[in-house]
């Protein structure tokens, strides 16, 4: 039995046929932003003149990973701008000059399953491909050992959240046609693709195309938080317990929009300029799925949507309810990792009561930590070290089902940072 | 438009604490009534108490959370010094109303109001607020009133009738249950054990003497399940407590050939299941984990048997838990590094099974079935003088010991010599001519009738001769 709740979905109001790709805006903002790695090197000055798809900018460490210009046009300056996280960000402006104008491209003479695995993880880095499931993990890391099982995450166990469910149907070939050759470049024996079970649109979609695929499988899921996440995936499909990564047993999971940008980069060697946002919630007016381009702040998005409905006071949010950043303001950029956005109602703050030990957190954590504990002894590296706070993925279910309310979560992350201490 | 800032996460789910005390309030209103009907208004409806009487329960239950509500309010505002708003949300989500309500549903009815109103300042104060207040304390503090109660009253309580209400002082022959048993060294039948009180149902339904909350186990039962449908407590530790109990009062009783009616006896006598449903499972005082709730439930169980068995201390439940709450600290450490090496639960489970199977086949042993009259009768000598057998004989009487020598001829009984005698009541003996009828009809002994003038004393003199019938019969 894997921990988790079923929490609810909300997923209804933001599902459609098609999705509106937003018009793309007149400044990007591209941030200097790759990962953990918040001061990037900028490759560019003010003044220089960018192609879509050049690179302006790089991780400052050993880790090769570009950044790259989403739009044609003009660098003119660089600003500070949020990112996902609630912090500002150094950014580099682009003036858009509406011209689309990107690198040569010469089309692919081989077909995609024939490249070397060095020509594969060559396109992942100079594609910047990285995990767009929210983590920003650059994807070529994942792929330098041996593997023999990819799992591709199709699941988005996160409520209101339906940008991957919206890629997966209107790019389900493509989708499929990277899978089969991430296989036959790793040489893996097995590809499945989870969704939640439920999800019978979804299922049959894939189902059309499977039969084309005999290596490639589809897997149902339970449907409950937190699902999604790599640990829970593998023991469910596979039955297979690892200790940090997934690596250690030949597996490597990918989220199914990273795909699609493993697919642009094999097929059209381009990196990604656009990704499929969610934005949505009860207090927006139309909330829907949109495709945008990286770099574009989300305020005149919503504005072009429609906007808010009438409120005094909303919670903006980025990412999805369980695990994203609650924004003062909705000047947001647009990243790769952004899977959407949540209008939701203000609410009035929870009374502060004690812990009453009721054991509910030490019941429901995905990780097998016991949080109330932890945040007992957050303070006590001794007692703090048998308790492995280091392993909380952060998932926030302990603050979910807490009845006195407490931030459990930012408990079990203050303890984290003690036990880095030393 | 304003964007207001929180912590995530940014849904929760709805439950929340103070709901969860008004769920664990409505799962004791029934007992709460049954309380004050059984120990009040029945009694005044069948005659055994005045209208001012049957209100004894309804004024201990309402005095007793008054205390408890008052005392903690009075020491938030001048002993924690919050005032005005401070207080009001401290006040809140202390939850004032649980060590008096606690306390009181498991004293007898008979506890003084004013021992009531004690041991609900000190539950509220020693037992919570001194640790801290709500969520801090380290023993369920309704039990530590109990305690202080029972410890220092605990003779008063007896000499005014103890557990028994008015309506049982006339009809029930011995105390509680479980002091009946122990009278009995805990071995009996079905006789004179269960049908002593009635039936099962008076087990079940809660017609048997006990502490005023106790009795209707079938409440306890509604309440466990309720409990559990709406959350509200960890349930391995009542499941794990009731069957560790079970399991082991079941060795003991097929050792010492007593059906399954025997544990399932234990299981409905005493403190056991009010104290398991509500007392053992208070979130504050009990573990945090699933494994360290089994531990706890198992370790309850094994105290328990032990204090029911091993000793004739009263409150066997009451003073497991509270032994075991000091242990909750260690059992939570084991909890958590468990979660990581399922191994590591292996050792202190093996463990506590092998201490609870010791200490039930040591029990099923040690136990000895009681002779009526074991110790009322004592045979000093036996001399044979011709064809003669003579015993020589002491019985407690009612003013002291009975001396007497019985002789025997040819098996049976032809003289009863009284040596020694203190009683008041001999005259009635000697006009009835009793000790003639014990000889005439010695060999229908147990059909002889008492004097009723002398109650006592003939009863001593039959249980006597039928001691020496019984002595003489096995040579």
């Amino acid at each position: 039995m894997l921990s988790g709740v079923k929490v609810i979905s909300n997923k209804k109001m933001s599902i459609s046929d098609n999705i509106i790709e937003y018009k793309d805006p007149e400044i990007v903002y591209i941030p200097l932003v790759n990962h953990s790695n918040f001061d990037c090197k900028c490759l560019v000055s003010v003044g220089d003149k960018v192609l879509k798809g050049s690179v302006i900018g790089k991780r400052n460490d050993n880790i090769e990973l570009p950044i790259h210009a989403s739009v044609s046009g003009e660098v003119i300056g660089i600003e500070e701008k949020l990112y996902l996280n609630g912090q500002y960000v150094k950014c580099v402006l682009i003036k858009n000059d509406f011209k689309e104008k990107q690198a040569e491209f010469n089309g692919v003479k081989e077909s995609i399953t024939s490249y070397s695995k060095e020509k594969f993880i060559d396109l992942l880095k100079d594609c910047a491909v990285t995990g767009m499931g929210g983590s920003d993990f650059p994807t070529y890391l994942k792929y330098k050992n041996k593997l023999n099982t990819i799992i591709i995450n199709a699941v988005e166990c996160e409520p209101y959240l339906t940008a991957d469910f919206m890629i997966a149907k209107l790019k389900t070939e493509e989708i499929l046609e990277a899978i089969d050759a991430i296989m036959e470049i790793n040489k893996m024996d097995k590809g499945i693709i989870a969704i939640k079970e439920g999800n019978s649109e979804l299922k049959e979609r894939f189902e059309l195309f499977l039969g084309t695929y005999p290596n490639i499988s589809l897997v149902l899921v339970d449907n409950i938080y937190p699902m999604g996440w790599e640990k829970h995936l593998i023991k469910k499909i596979l039955d297979v317990k690892y200790d940090k990564l997934p690596s250690e047993k030949e597996i490597v999971v990918n989220n199914i929009s990273t795909i699609y940008a493993i697919y642009r980069a094999l097929k059209k060697h381009t990196p990604i300029s656009r990704r499929i946002v969610t934005i949505t919630g009860e207090k927006l007016k139309k909330p829907q799925n949109v495709l945008i381009k990286i770099g574009t702040s989300i305020n005149e998005v919503i504005n072009e949507i429609g906007g808010y409905k009438k409120a005094d006071q909303v919670r903006l949010i980025a990412g999805g309810p369980m695990m994203g950043t609650c924004l003062d303001t909705d000047e947001l950029i647009v990243t790769k990792n952004l899977s959407g956005v949540l209008v939701l109602p203000a609410e009035v703050p929870d009374d502060d009561i004690t812990c009453l030990r009721c054991g509910r957190c030490d019941a429901v954590c995905p990780a097998d930590l016991s949080p109330a504990l932890i945040r007992e002894y957050k303070n006590d590296y001794n007692k703090l070290k048998h308790l492995h706070p280091e392993r909380c993925i952060e998932c926030g279910l302990c603050s979910y089902v807490c009845p006195s309310k407490i931030d459990v979560r930012g408990a079990v992350k203050e303890a984290k940072k003690e036990i880095r201490r030393h | 438009m304003e964007f207001m800032i929180e912590k995530g996460p940014h849904i929760k789910d709805q439950d929340t604490t103070s709901k969860i005390m008004k769920r664990l309030l409505i799962a004791l209103i029934p007992i709460i009534i049954f309380s004050i009907y059984k120990n009040g208004i029945m009694l005044y409806q069948t005659g055994s108490a005045t209208f001012y009487q049957a209100l004894r329960p309804l004024i201990m239950i309402l005095l007793s959370v008054f205390t408890s509500v008052l005392i903690e309010g009075l020491f938030i505002w001048f002993i924690l010094k919050k005032q005005k708003k401070q207080f009001k949300e401290y006040f809140k989500h202390s939850y004032a109303v649980f060590p008096g309500l606690f306390l009181v549903l498991v004293l007898p009815i008979n506890t003084p109001l004013w021992a009531v109103v004690f041991g609900s300042i000190i539950a509220t104060i020693i037992g919570k607020m001194l640790f801290g207040g709500f969520g801090h304390n380290i023993f369920n503090p309704a039990l530590i009133g109990a305690l202080f109660v029972t410890s220092s009253y605990g003779a008063l309580i007896a000499s005014r009738g103890g557990y028994l209400n008015l309506g049982e002082i006339d009809t029930v022959s011995s105390a509680t249950p479980l002091t009946h048993l122990s009278n009995l060294n805990h071995i009996g039948t079905y006789d004179t054990i269960i049908n002593e009180f009635g039936s099962w149902w008076n087990y079940f339904l809660g017609f048997i003497p006990g502490a005023i909350g106790e009795t209707s186990k079938l409440l306890i039962l509604i309440a466990l399940i309720y409990l559990i449908l709406t959350k509200v407590i960890k349930w391995q530790i009542p499941v794990i407590y009731i069957s560790t109990v079970f399991v082991m009062t079941l060795i003991i009783g097929l050792y010492n050939d007593m059906g399954w009616w025997y544990p399932l006896m234990h299981i409905l006598s005493g403190g056991l299941m009010f104290g398991a449903v509500f007392m053992a499972t208070d979130p504050v005082t009990s573990p945090i984990s699933k494994i360290g709730q089994v531990y706890y439930g198992l370790g309850l169980g094994i105290l328990t048997v032990i204090f029911r068995f091993l000793t004739s201390y009263p409150e066997g439940v009451l003073t497991a838990i509270l032994t075991m709450n000091m242990l909750v600290i260690i059992i939570d450490r084991l909890g958590a590094a468990v979660r990581f090496d399922l191994r590591k639960a292996l050792l202190p489970f093996s463990l506590i099974l092998l201490i609870g199977l010791s200490i039930s086949f040591y029990t099923a042993y040690a136990i000895q079935p009681k002779e009526e009259g074991d110790d009322r009768v004592t045979i000093l000598d036996i001399n044979q003088i011709n064809d003669n057998t003579i015993y020589h004989v002491t019985t407690k009487g009612f003013g002291g010991l009975i001396e007497a020598k019985i002789i025997f001829q040819n098996d049976k009984i032809t003289k009863i010599d009284i040596l020694n005698q203190n009683e008041s009541y001999w005259l009635e003996i000697n006009n009835n001519n009793y000790l003639n009828d014990l000889i005439n009809e010695q060999d229908q002994i147990s059909e002889v009738d008492i004097v009723s003038g002398a109650t006592k004393t003939s009863t001593a003199l039959k249980l006597m001769v039928e001691r020496v019938l019984e002595e003489n019969e096995k040579d």
